[in-house]
């Protein structure tokens, strides 16, 4: 009875691959219409995946607490002096003072983000040389050196130089040399970075001697950042305090909120998709009726009609399956997701030149899969009951 | 008896405004190995009272007997697993699939019955040779001459080896050449022991001296002369 079984079912896919092939460029559309989908959906989700991760692993580097001053809901400097009012409170680490800030390069028409700190001071200073390219990050005694981000570099155009300028408020020069560059496996976060000494960055901003934009606290028991944070906050009401957990979040919000939308768009076209196959299966044309009814008077069961829908529908979703995500793969690791740059990536004035390594669970799989496959059987096979009750008289004369 | 019908009567849409009494009270006996020709004008209701004995629907009332198995109250599955155990049907035009291949029209009723592909080859091209056709086998059956189309059909009825055969208006659409051609071909499977029911109005057909009984049929009744 097994062996019966399977051999009617390989028969009967046999007839559903020559019924596919008879009707090939039909077949074909549809099976490029469902790749097409597919392939959005799919490299939707390796690329926000991929950029999602690449986020957690450069955050790792935030500190664990960052405080800065806010007044009229601008973000202002604050003296160096308030670091002495954290020295009370149990469990702080260190505190490395920090002047983070944005340098518009008016003859690039680009935005730099700018970093004055002493790495040495931070506890994984040694770390943040991890995430350089080449050269290494200016000890507090190096005025003048500089550590750059990819993009930077490339907009600079030096040739064989390693020395450029950048305006102070008062227009005039502070040079610089570049003292190392960041690894394209940060670009997310670096592409835009400039990494100086404190007093240079105070210099460049005009910056009063004695200020800061940050503090950043490290903590000795990462299990204790909320209660230590919230200590900070009753020492320094005037201060916002930032936890990394809370800016984990904020960056997830940012790409759970970008990729809903994306993602909600492509179900947008999956469900007209959908509507377009169920549409296409309820409709039989004279030919299609003929050949139903001639394979029922042959005696072809009703579900012997419904199982060669189905094989028909499993193979062109296979198919498409197979194409779309072999695409999208093909499309973040070699194009770098370029469809879904100006969605995904629309913060930074300088673009990162993404290295993405797709990363998708089987999770994610499984979703794609129950969101395109599950649906297409469901749109193809349930039309195909009524299809298959045309009457097998319907082949006999009047 | 192979065929055995009584007071069987076929009304479609029953109970509904567009009812229409098809059959009414039909008696009829077909003994194996003979042949019978149904005939009647267009709208008689020969192509019902084929597709009743064919096992395509039950009557609406009456008995039917096909190859001594009760059609009456029989659901729809197994007068299928029914009809393509005990009958081969040929059809007007032959309704072969044009685009499949000569082959692949022949195997089709093998093919729910889980016959292996090498199986079944091994029966078409017995039956392909049996009608001369061997060398068209892998043609698409769209592309072959009426003739040839002609004994596919013929083929595609006997692949299963059934013992009843029924052909609806066979020659309908063929010239006189060709219908005597299909006339020889079914006095040879007669007289292979086939029951035969032609439904037909074709001279040609209920004229030729293979046929042992012409039943007349007028508005869904058996006409007695």
């Amino acid at each position: 009875m097994a062996q019966y079984n399977i051999e009617k079912q390989l028969n009967i896919l046999d007839y559903a691959l020559s019924s596919l092939w008879r009707r090939r460029m039909k077949s074909l559309s549809v099976l490029l219409v469902f790749a097409a989908v597919i392939f959005l959906l799919a490299s939707f989700q390796m690329v926000t995946q991929a950029l999602s991760d690449k986020a957690k692993q450069v955050l790792a580097y935030t500190p664990e607490i960052t405080l800065q001053k806010m007044s009229a809901g601008r973000q202002e400097t604050f003296p160096l002096t308030y670091k002495d009012q954290l020295d009370g409170i149990f469990g702080i680490r260190r505190v490395v003072p920090r002047i983070w800030g944005y340098y518009f390069d008016e003859v690039r028409l680009a935005n730099y983000t700018v970093m004055g700190m002493d790495t040495a001071e931070m506890p994984e200073g040694d770390r943040l040389d991890s995430a350089l390219a080449s050269g290494k990050m200016p000890s507090h005694e190096e005025s003048g050196r500089v550590v750059i981000g990819h993009s930077i570099k490339k907009g600079l155009d030096l040739g064989g130089r390693s020395t450029f300028s950048l305006f102070r408020p008062d227009l005039s020069l502070k040079p610089f040399e570049i003292s190392g560059e960041f690894s394209q496996n940060t670009d997310i976060l670096t592409n835009d970075l400039m990494v100086m000494t404190l007093d240079d960055a105070r210099d460049l901003f005009a910056i009063p001697a004695g200020q800061v934009t940050d503090l950043c606290v490290y903590v000795a028991n990462p299990k204790e950042i909320d209660t230590i944070a919230r200590k900070i906050s009753d020492a320094l009401p005037a201060v916002r305090v930032l936890t990394r957990p809370q800016i984990q979040k904020t960056y997830q919000v940012v790409f759970g909120w970008r990729s809903g939308f994306g993602s909600i768009c492509l179900l947008a076209a999956l469900a007209a998709f959908v509507i377009l196959a169920w549409d296409k299966a309820s409709g039989l044309s004279p030919e299609e009726r003929r050949e139903i009814a001639i394979l029922k008077v042959l005696g072809w069961e009703t579900s012997d009609l419904l199982a060669v829908r189905f094989w028909e529908s499993v193979i062109v979703s296979g198919l498409a399956c197979i194409l779309g995500m072999t695409a999208a793969y093909i499309h973040v690791v070699y194009f770098s997701a370029s469809l879904f740059r100006p969605v995904l990536m629309g913060w930074s004035v300088l673009r990162p030149e993404l290295h993405l390594l797709p990363s998708m669970a089987a999770g994610d799989i499984l979703l794609i899969l129950a969101f395109t496959v599950i649906p297409y059987l469901a749109a193809t096979v349930i039309p195909a009951w009524r299809s298959a009750t045309v009457p097998a008289d319907s082949a006999l004369g009047g | 008896m192979l065929i055995e019908l009584s007071e069987v009567s076929k009304i479609y849409n029953q109970g509904h405004p567009n009812e229409v009494r098809a059959l009414t009270d039909i008696d009829l006996r077909v003994e194996q190995g003979s042949m019978v020709c149904l005939k009647g004008p267009s709208g008689s209701g020969k192509s019902t009272l084929l597709a009743i004995i064919g096992c395509i629907f039950p009557p609406t009332s009456g008995r039917a007997a096909i190859a001594e198995k009760q059609m009456t109250r029989l659901p729809d599955r197994f007068l299928t697993l029914h009809r393509r155990e005990t009958i081969g049907f040929i059809f007007q035009r032959f309704n072969i699939l044009p685009e499949l291949t000569v082959l692949d029209n022949i195997t089709l009723p093998l093919l729910p019955l889980g016959v292996s592909p090498k199986e079944r080859k091994l029966r078409a091209h017995a039956l392909l040779e049996r009608f001369g056709i061997t060398h068209r086998a892998q043609f698409p059956a769209g592309q072959i001459s009426g003739g040839e189309l002609q004994r596919v059909a013929i083929a595609r009825a006997l692949i299963n080896n059934q013992p009843i055969l029924l052909a609806d208006e066979p020659t309908a659409h063929l010239d006189t050449v060709l219908s005597r051609e299909f006339m020889v071909i079914m006095q040879q499977l007669k007289e292979a022991g086939k029951t035969i029911v032609i439904a037909s109005h074709d001279p040609l057909v209920f004229e030729h001296p293979a046929i042992d009984r012409i039943v007349t049929i007028k508005d869904g009744r058996i006409h007695v002369p």
